[in-house]
């Protein structure tokens, strides 16, 4: 069986519908860039984001009003999996300050239900936390346990004997869940995910981003221009930035349209990004290669011919491995689950993109320089 | 044939050491589930047998009966460290990034803060979240604008302000260096399997927990100042008795009953169990076999004796560790043991003769004798006189006057030094200290008084820590994702190998033959190196399936191109290989340099895709290149046709 046995077809003369299509692409990613913007996950934008698994389906809308007046401001609600599966993310990663008398209260009246009347008195209160000094260090010990095994994060301030602080960690996190467990009472959660990513680090992590993102680029720029002439390698980077910067399009385009997909950009995503510009440069190489074996070979043939035939040769090692790959990208798309769709999708796309940009931009960009500049391209 | 020998020497090399390698994680995966069953059986027998047995009780005996499994079964232990590492997302587990908050540190070495100490502290702590200057060069700087001496609040009168501010830095060092300590410390009593515990930079730390059910107990590890402490070690003739009294209740004889001395049983250890070194070989009455020993004295054979009598420090081996927690919990054992002492084990394990890790264990007093926050230094250096390692510590004034009381009242006694809960040493009292300066000797080298001078200062200057980056996840989430991987990886393997057979024939079977090697090939390295799997990885080795089959299909459509020029299929073979061989390197090079600077800019989850996308391009190559090209060759050589669809 067969594939395209025999194909010789004038590719570059669709150069300029094809410079039509790429560019309406790329506007309308253009466009929704600007218009929707880009979604970050915490991993960049610092924050707090919880993953929760309920005992029996669950409500986005309940749970979303469930969580909307306990102070945190926008929270970002959204299944996640299946039908009992919640995600809730903020950008905030301590508790703001007029949460803080609702925060007080609630430990205050848990500690009541243990131990009514109990005197005690704040003495220190951070961002993240509130201590209390009881009047003797049992009395110290045992509140701090009951009010653990309560679900609060508390601890004794020091193992000391005589120690009668005790301090209560109030975390984004803990403080939603406190308020789903108290209005929420039929249906009991887990708690499958959770993370907080501090400003600091998220600065880190876009730096870090960027940086591989560009030193990718730069060694393959480097390297191809090594093996072909700088031309190529100058076609096939173009190749690369058309095909990244629609596919993020598409991010901006398609977000949140698409129920169960998710797509933040995050670490996940920027992965997938590189492998996208991976995959589409072995794409792009492929024939490269094939076009300087037919400069050697066909030393008096028109460069036109040449780059036509050679597409038309690889052609069908292209949509093969083209196929190939999509088809286990599908296969991850579909089955591998909520942590890996945004990846899935990211390179389902991006390797349609890569594969046409291969044929239409790296290779009509050679012959747009060497017809434009009168060179003759060689090795 | 000859020629391809070598070749295909190497291949089964390969694929046999692959298997080997993989081994591991197939029994692994056998005795997890064998084990699992076990454990079940036991906890319903259990629950049936005491039905208000608390879980938290439960979990301990199941974990003690899982230990001493494992010590009975030293191969299932071998196969648990050489099977294929998980990654956090797929066994579950914390991590957490801990950064030392250094504005608290210079809080709490300040000698009088007072106001306008605290403004400026807390406007160096503003600026220096902005910018990457360090907080104590930030702080420095406001002092001297606002002309104030930093000895005002640091160091003594004469320091100037360069000595204080390198001694201030010198002390945000240590503080994570004490961090990290007694983390470890904690995480190490927790009994959490494969903690990771490592310092990035010079202020934070990672902290990698897998198998974590409920983070907020894993939190509470990271939290709240140390406490050090100093207890009396009671002596034999106290300590003997009590552990006579816990054997008894154990094997079910009368609390008073001495059947034999001490001196019998520990003759009885030393010749039943040949790790600790015995010198007198005085012949016992009774030589009782070790299964009769442990029934008739069932502490002391957890609880190993010097044979010699010297002390009653008792050896627990690291297997046994967790079962003999369980016994000193048992109420009927609590009731012998009198209220105001309790046994401690020290905090890391010793090596024995044979190479085995043990725990020594004391009976202390519960009271401590002072606490840690009188500690005002503490310094290990060699002595000059014995050329051993030593640790000077000295204590203010208070400590001082309690310290002489303690040590004169208990010549020749030793007190064990703890902190949380756990004795990193215990030294013998040569005599009344009254000047507050001490000298502790004992120490093996001077890594292990390093570790003291750690633990020392721990207890005194705390090393206050923020978490600014925390990822859980949980093991049912761990656990799916698994089982998505795998099930994706298989669907999508059959999917190709489907394909190739079908569009190549011949040629394709033998593609997708080419492919399971890969994939083995795959495992097999990412075992060979301790490599960590990750889901991210898995979605790699998922991708290079679909990507392993383009030097295949490169190769196959040039040996159709050579063939419809009329070659023979030898030499359409040959050809095809050299003049695919330059694209597919190209192109491979290519994604994999991308694969390298992805290793290099993740971090977890993206470092385990990047490993198995490089490993698999190489794994590929040599699948396509090498394997592929035997098979047919050796398929030409015995004139079996080979089809290219």
């Amino acid at each position: 069986m067969r594939f395209f046995e025999n194909l010789n077809f004038n590719f570059l003369a669709l150069r300029k519908i094809t410079y039509g299509v790429s560019a309406v692409l790329f506007l309308l990613g253009v466009i929704a860039a600007v218009t929707r913007g880009f979604q970050f996950g915490i991993d960049f934008k610092g924050g707090s984001e919880i993953v929760l698994q309920f005992e029996k389906p669950i409500n986005i809308a309940e749970v979303r009003a469930d969580v909307e007046n306990i102070g945190l401001g926008n929270l970002e609600v959204k299944t996640f999996g299946g039908e009992t599966g919640v995600m809730i993310r903020t950008e905030l990663q301590t508790i703001p300050a007029e949460v803080y008398p609702d925060v007080i209260t609630g430990i205050e009246s848990e500690i009541e239900n243990i131990y009514p009347g109990v005197p005690r008195v704040i003495v220190d209160s951070t961002s993240n936390s509130v201590t209390y000094e009881f009047e003797n260090s049992d009395t110290a010990s045992t509140v701090t346990e009951l009010l653990f095994t309560a679900g609060f994060q508390s601890a004794r301030v020091s193992e000391e004997p005589d120690n009668v602080q005790m301090i209560v960690s109030v975390g984004i996190a803990d403080w939603i869940k406190e308020n789903l467990r108290t209005k929420i009472e039929d249906n009991s959660f887990i708690v499958l995910k959770e993370d907080i990513v501090g400003p600091k680090i998220g600065d880190e992590l876009k730096r870090d981003a960027v940086l591989a993102i560009f030193f990718a680029l730069l060694a393959i720029l480097v390297y191809l221009g090594f093996r072909f002439k700088f031309i190529f390698a100058f076609g096939a980077v173009a190749a690369l930035f058309h095909d990244v910067l629609i596919t993020l399009g598409l991010f901006a385009l398609l977000y949140g349209l698409i129920p169960g997909l998710n797509l933040d950009i995050d670490l996940t995503v920027v992965a997938a990004f590189l492998t996208l510009v991976g995959y589409s440069i072995n794409d792009t190489v492929i024939v490269f290669d094939r076009i300087r074996e037919n400069l050697k070979i066909h030393k008096t043939r028109p460069l036109v011919d040449i780059i036509n035939t050679s597409i038309s040769q690889t052609m069908s090692r292209t949509i093969l491995t083209g196929g190939t790959t999509l088809l286990t990208v599908l296969v991850l798309l579909i089955f591998g689950g909520e942590v890996l769709r945004v990846f899935a999708f990211t390179l389902f796309f991006g390797i349609i993109i890569g594969t046409y940009s291969s044929i239409f931009v790296a290779s009509t960009l050679v012959y747009e320089y060497a017809t434009k500049y009168k060179k003759k391209v060689e090795f | 044939m000859k020629e391809f020998r070598f070749k295909l020497i190497i291949i089964i090399a390969a694929i046999a050491f692959s298997l080997y390698l993989l081994y591991p994680t197939y029994l692994d995966y056998q005795n997890s589930q064998d084990i699992k069953q076990t454990l079940n059986t036991i906890s319903e027998q259990l629950k049936e047998e005491y039905p208000d047995l608390s879980k938290t009780q439960l979990n301990n005996i199941l974990r003690a009966k899982e230990d001493s499994i494992l010590a009975a079964n030293p191969d299932i232990v071998k196969d648990r460290e050489e099977r294929i590492k998980l990654g956090l997302d797929l066994q579950g587990g914390m991590r957490v990034v801990l950064e030392v908050n250094t504005a608290k540190l210079l809080e709490k070495l300040a000698k009088n803060p007072d106001d306008t100490f605290r403004k400026v502290l807390s406007e160096s702590q503003a600026e220096a979240e902005k910018t990457d200057e360090a907080i104590v060069d930030i702080m420095a700087r406001k002092f001297s604008e606002r002309d104030i001496r930093l000895s005002r609040y640091f160091g003594t009168i004469r320091d100037d302000d360069d000595e204080i501010i390198s001694s201030l830095q010198e002390s945000a060092e240590d503080a994570v260096t004490r961090a990290v300590e007694i983390i470890r410390n904690r995480v190490d009593q927790y009994g959490v399997s494969e903690p990771s515990i490592q310092r990035q930079g010079s202020r934070r730390i990672i902290v990698e927990l897998p198998g974590i059910a409920r983070e907020e107990e894993a939190k509470k590890l990271l939290q709240g100042t140390a406490l050090l402490e100093f207890r009396i070690v009671r002596d034999p003739e106290f300590t003997f008795p009590i552990m006579q009294k816990i054997d008894n209740v154990l094997s079910g004889k009368s609390l008073d009953s001495l059947a034999v001395d001490s001196a019998k049983v520990a003759e009885q250890e030393a010749s039943s169990d040949s790790t600790l070194a015995s010198t007198d070989t005085t012949e016992s009455e009774e030589e009782l076999s070790e299964e009769e020993f442990r029934k008739q004295h069932p502490f002391f054979s957890v609880a190993l004796l010097d044979p010699q009598g010297r002390s009653a420090d008792a050896y627990v081996k690291a297997d046994d560790k967790n079962r003999m927690e369980l016994i000193l919990n048992r109420p009927d054992v609590q009731k012998v043991i009198p209220n105001n002492v309790e046994f401690r084990f020290k905090a890391k394990p010793d090596i024995d003769a044979e190479g085995k890790e043990f725990y020594t264990m004391y009976l202390v007093n519960k009271a401590p004798e002072l606490t840690g926050g009188v500690i005002t230094d503490a310094n290990a250096n060699i002595d000059p006189n014995t050329s051993a390692a030593i640790v000077t510590m000295t204590m203010n004034s208070e400590g001082a006057t309690e310290w002489a009381r303690v040590t004169g009242a208990n010549v020749n006694k030793r007190i064990a030094i703890m902190l949380d809960g756990a004795i990193f040493s215990a030294p013998v009292v040569k005599g009344k200290i009254p000047g507050g300066r001490s000298q502790i000797e004992g120490m093996a080298d001077l890594n292990e008084a390093k570790l003291l001078e750690i633990v020392l200062k721990a207890g005194a200057l705390p090393a206050p820590v923020d978490i600014i980056e925390e990822r859980t996840v949980g093991p049912s989430l761990g656990e799916d994702s698994i089982n998505q991987g795998l099930i994706s990886v298989i669907l999508g393997y059959a999917l190709v190998g489907i394909f190739m057979i079908f569009y190549y024939q011949r040629a394709g079977t033998i593609a997708a033959a080419s492919l399971t090697f890969t994939i083995l090939f795959i495992l097999g390295v990412l075992a060979g190196f301790k490599a960590t799997l990750t889901l991210p990885g898995i979605a790699g080795i998922i991708l290079t399936i679909g990507m392993a089959v383009d030097a295949n299909v490169l190769i196959f459509e040039r040996i159709r191109e050579e063939m419809s020029t009329g070659k023979t299929i030898k030499a359409s073979i040959d050809s095809g290989f050299a003049r695919a061989y330059s694209a597919i390197i190209d192109s491979n090079i290519t994604t994999f340099m991308t694969g390298i600077i992805l290793y290099q800019f993740g971090t977890g989850p993206i470092q385990g895709f990047a490993l198995t996308l490089m490993i698999g391009i190489a794994a590929s190559l040599f699948s396509a290149l090498v394997v592929v090209r035997v098979i047919m060759d050796i398929m030409v050589s015995k004139n079996v046709p080979i089809t290219v669809g």
